[in-house]
């Protein structure tokens, strides 16, 4: 079996902050208790986005069978929205005896001569991992032939979860396209915005406000992004981490090898957006630029402010709970607080020392923070008298027993919730849950029901 | 019959449909009353399945992975982390029964399933479910083939009154009911395998258990050799029938291709006449077949100018090309995931193995598709009308409550696909 040395160095990456005293233990998932997708899918949230590249799945039908046409991750991209194609090799049996070399070559000159990318991505799975396929040999003499970038991506599933996946992924970034190749022309300004993915249209929330301030988008990694930009990605003068510990490794090379100097931000709420955006300026470090910004906050907060002021009122003394993993669990509560509503209670179950502490912080000195919000959040619900429930689809049984209104978190988004305008989404759906009859009709007991 | 594909000719596949056994296996577990699924492979087949499921039903689906690593992998045979996942799963929930099925990786190292299970001491049944392999439909057969196997216990008595029903997985949970009900009315006592039909038929339920909630217990299924008789549903059921009559060679075996369409559910009518002596069947049963025949005619002007692309599984495919073929519709293209001896029953033009890149070369060939989600970009590229049918369904709600069976439902079906091609041809292009 080919193994990569890459991935163990990965493993031990400093960046995954359980590390630090059990060496690689994090990435040992646990038979018959574990839940979270493999590294491939990991791969995949965080490359797919490049519209204008064919991403080519080396593997049996798993991998992308399920899991093509599922991320609602927009782009301006004016060809065909290669995103939102499947391609994959779909090995057979033939080929785990006699190797999916040849058919891969084979589906990369196919994609080339129908679909003309400006790169392919070409991941491996645990398969075509196991039988030992060399896709960076193809991948180079691809690459020759063809003119255009191909980039091996190696995170088969069997490697790790998810996160290691990003990380995997963004090191085939950094060794295949970052520094291949000069901007048309830079500007003091210019970022990259690495691990924003663009879904439901979240970074246009707020990218026209950058631009308004002179920012440049030199790049993403990879929401709405182009192979050429990536490649100019070197250029940059900061790099921008949003909302996404599993590609630190990525901005922090990218210190190392080219000096840019980088943040982490995210966009989610009132308060982190204005924060964000200035910080953003901040360190980009210009004086003027960051006066205007500080005007463009206020102008923006104030445009919010009225926007919301009819919601305000609604959400006005109304209690909400949220039952949630990792940083959504203070995330998102910093947002209905954005809103007006008061979080009682939110969930950190398995959530990291930092998450504890921001849910801490945010959620004050009388917030309860669930351990155990399966069995805990009933109990609180009565004790606060809470008007809502934000959960996962499990938790609905809970809310229609205690009769409050339901709204499920992990629901596949359709509409942004990202930036200032996203505020207004998600106040706009959680008024409609709070106004909404049905948790309280569909409770009604039935007629044979003592 | 026209020309039949029967393998893909491209070294790839684009926009693909094909769906896999490990899939088909978990679908088949969550048929059976509390019990696990648990796959044995990457930890991501078993997440993609779950989310995926999880947003075609509405419903939380249970099912667990022994999260083999590249480690594991090379190290052990498998058994290491199968049996660490049952003691994990059991230190939780108690299951039924784990329902252990394989992928793609671990079928590649040769892992011994049967020799694993021998070491577990808890119900347990196993299945080989390689994903390089067949599809949603033959991993769904094979796993009601090895329940019956490894579960249900020989006997050589009958009971005249009791009928074994054995569903392909295209079955929608209320097809899988309305079935069981029409059996019933006939004075069967009928148990379905796999029963999906009080499992995922989006019911709210008190308990949100981390197990399968509904389906068929492991004591029904234990029991169900002393069936007179057994009907399978679909080609990828006939090896799980043959299998029920190893169990007991006193069995009656009625199979039937397809529910779909009058001749269909004449059929069927029949067979339930002849088995339970009586002249007629139910008035219901009279009344619904008018109301098709009355709905065959009402569509039949629309359907009949109406050119169709049937894209799913091989047993759905049968069935569906059936009844809209009954009234008229030109089914020009039927797309199937995998090859199967139900493709020669299908009435189309042509059939072929395939994905979505190769139907969409043939667009000139048909007005109105009827097919899964992933068909739902092809029909707006295109500009055709859309019946929203198959795994997986996350657009429209309720999907677990279509019903296209039997005399009922093929009504309301043919009326369905009548409408979409009048308001997809009155549609302005
Ligand atoms: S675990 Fe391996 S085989 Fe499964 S989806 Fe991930 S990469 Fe594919």
């Amino acid at each position: 079996m080919a193994q990569k040395p890459k991935i163990r160095e990965l493993l031990d990456e400093s960046a995954c902050a359980h590390n630090k005293n059990k060496k690689s233990a994090c990435n040992a998932p646990t038979p018959g208790a574990t839940t979270g997708g493999c590294a491939f899918e990991g791969a995949q949230i965080s490359l797919f986005p490049y519209a204008d590249a064919a991403h080519l799945v080396h593997g049996p039908m798993t991998c992308v069978g399920a899991s093509w046409e599922t991320r609602l991750t927009h782009t301006r991209w004016p060809g065909r929205d290669l995103t939102q194609m499947g391609f994959t090799t779909g090995i057979s049996t033939n080929d785990v005896v006699f190797g999916g070399e040849e058919k891969l070559r084979q589906a990369i000159d196919y994609i080339v001569k129908h679909y003309a990318p400006e790169a392919v991505f070409v991941y491996s799975t645990c398969v075509t991992a196991m039988i030992g396929d060399d896709i960076d040999a193809v991948c180079r003499q691809a690459e020759q032939t063809h003119g255009i970038p191909m980039v091996p991506v190696h995170a088969p599933g069997f490697v790790g979860s998810k996160n290691l996946g990003s990380r995997l992924a963004g090191e085939a970034v950094l060794t295949h396209l970052i520094g291949t190749r000069e901007p048309e022309n830079t500007t003091p300004f210019d970022i990259n915005l690495i691990g924003e993915y663009n879904v439901t249209g979240d970074m246009w929330q707020y990218t026209p406000l950058l631009e308004e301030l002179g920012i440049r988008v030199l790049s993403t990694l990879s929401g709405d992004g182009r192979v050429a930009n990536i490649r100019s990605a070197h250029r940059a003068n900061l790099n921008v981490l949003v909302c996404a510990k599993s590609l630190i490794s990525l901005p922090r090379k990218m210190q190392e090898r080219y000096d840019i100097p980088f943040i982490s931000v995210s966009f989610y709420g009132k308060r982190d957006t204005s924060a964000s955006i200035l910080a953003i300026a901040t360190a980009l470090g210009d004086a003027e630029l960051i006066e205007r910004t500080k005007k463009l906050i206020a102008r923006e907060e104030d445009i919010l402010d009225k926007k919301l002021a009819p919601y305000r009122k609604v959400f006005q003394g109304k209690k909400a709970v949220l039952n949630t993993g990792g940083n959504k669990s203070w995330s998102i509560a910093s947002a209905l607080q954005d809103l007006g509503l008061e979080v009682v209670a939110t969930s950190v179950k398995k959530a990291t020392e930092a998450d504890k502490e921001k849910a801490r912080e945010y959620l004050g000195e009388k917030g309860i923070l669930m351990t155990n919000p399966g069995q805990e959040q009933a109990k609180i619900i009565d004790e606060t008298g809470a008007h809502l429930l934000l959960a996962g689809g499990r938790s609905l049984f809970t809310a229609i027993k205690k009769k409050i209104a339901f709204a499920d978190v992990n629901q596949e988004k359709k509409k942004s919730y990202g930036g200032y305008g996203g505020l207004i989404n998600l106040a706009e759906d959680l008024k409609n849950s709070l106004q909404n009859p049905v948790f309280n009709n569909v409770a009604r007991r039935a007629p044979w029901e003592k | 019959m026209g020309k039949i594909t029967r393998r893909p000719t491209k070294p790839l596949q684009v926009n693909p449909f094909r769906l896999t056994q490990p899939m088909g296996a978990a679908l088949a577990f969550l048929g059976i009353d509390r019990c696990m699924p648990l796959m044995h492979g990457g930890m991501g087949c078993t997440s993609f399945t779950k989310v995926f499921l999880t947003r075609h039903f509405c419903e939380p689906i249970a099912i667990q992975t022994t999260a083999v690593t590249d480690v594991t992998a090379v190290l052990d045979g498998g058994d290491g982390s199968i049996v660490e996942a049952v003691a994990n799963i059991t230190k939780k929930v108690t299951p039924s029964l784990i329902g252990l099925h394989s992928t793609g990786l671990t079928e590649t190292k040769g892992d011994d399933l049967r020799g694993v299970a021998t070491q577990v001491d808890y119900p347990l049944v196993y299945v080989h479910s390689t994903d390089y392999e067949g599809g949603l439909e033959s991993g769904w057969g094979k796993t009601t083939k090895a329940l019956i196997e490894q579960l249900v216990e020989p006997t050589s008595r009958t009971r005249t009154d009791k009928v074994v029903l054995l569903p392909h997985v295209s079955l929608t949970p209320i097809e899988v009911e309305k079935v069981k009900d029409f059996i019933a009315l006939f004075g069967f006592e009928v148990h379905a395998l796999p029963d999906l039909s009080t499992s995922l038929d989006g019911h709210l339920g008190e308990k949100q258990s981390a197990l399968s909630n509904g389906g068929i217990s492991v004591e029904t299924i234990k029991g169900l050799a002393d069936a007179a008789l057994v009907i399978s549903v679909g080609a990828s059921m006939q090896p799980s029938a043959a299998a029920l009559l190893k169990k007991n060679s006193e069995i009656r075996h009625r199979h039937c291709a397809h529910l779909q369409g009058l001749e269909a559910t004449d059929q069927l009518v029949a067979t339930l006449l002849e088995a339970n002596g009586r002249e007629k069947p139910p008035a219901s049963v009279i009344r619904w077949r008018k109301r098709l025949q009355d709905a065959m005619l009402d569509s039949h002007f629309s359907l009949g100018q109406t050119r169709v692309l049937l894209v799913g599984e091989p047993d759905f495919l049968a069935g569906a090309g059936q009844v809209l073929s009954e009234a008229g519709t030109k089914i020009t293209l039927a797309a199937a995931t995998v090859d199967s001896p139900q493709l020669d029953t299908i009435p189309a033009d042509e059939v072929m193995v395939g994905d979505l890149e190769d139907a969409e070369a043939r667009q000139a060939n048909y007005d109105l598709i009827v097919g899964n989600y992933h068909t739902e970009a092809l029909a707006h590229r295109c500009n055709k009308g859309l019946v929203l049918r198959g795994y997986p369904n996350w657009e429209i709600v309720g999907n677990q409550l279509k019903n296209d069976l039997l005399y009922e439902g093929g009504a309301y079906f043919l009326c369905e696909v009548a409408n979409a091609a009048e308001t997809m041809r009155a549609a302005p292009h």
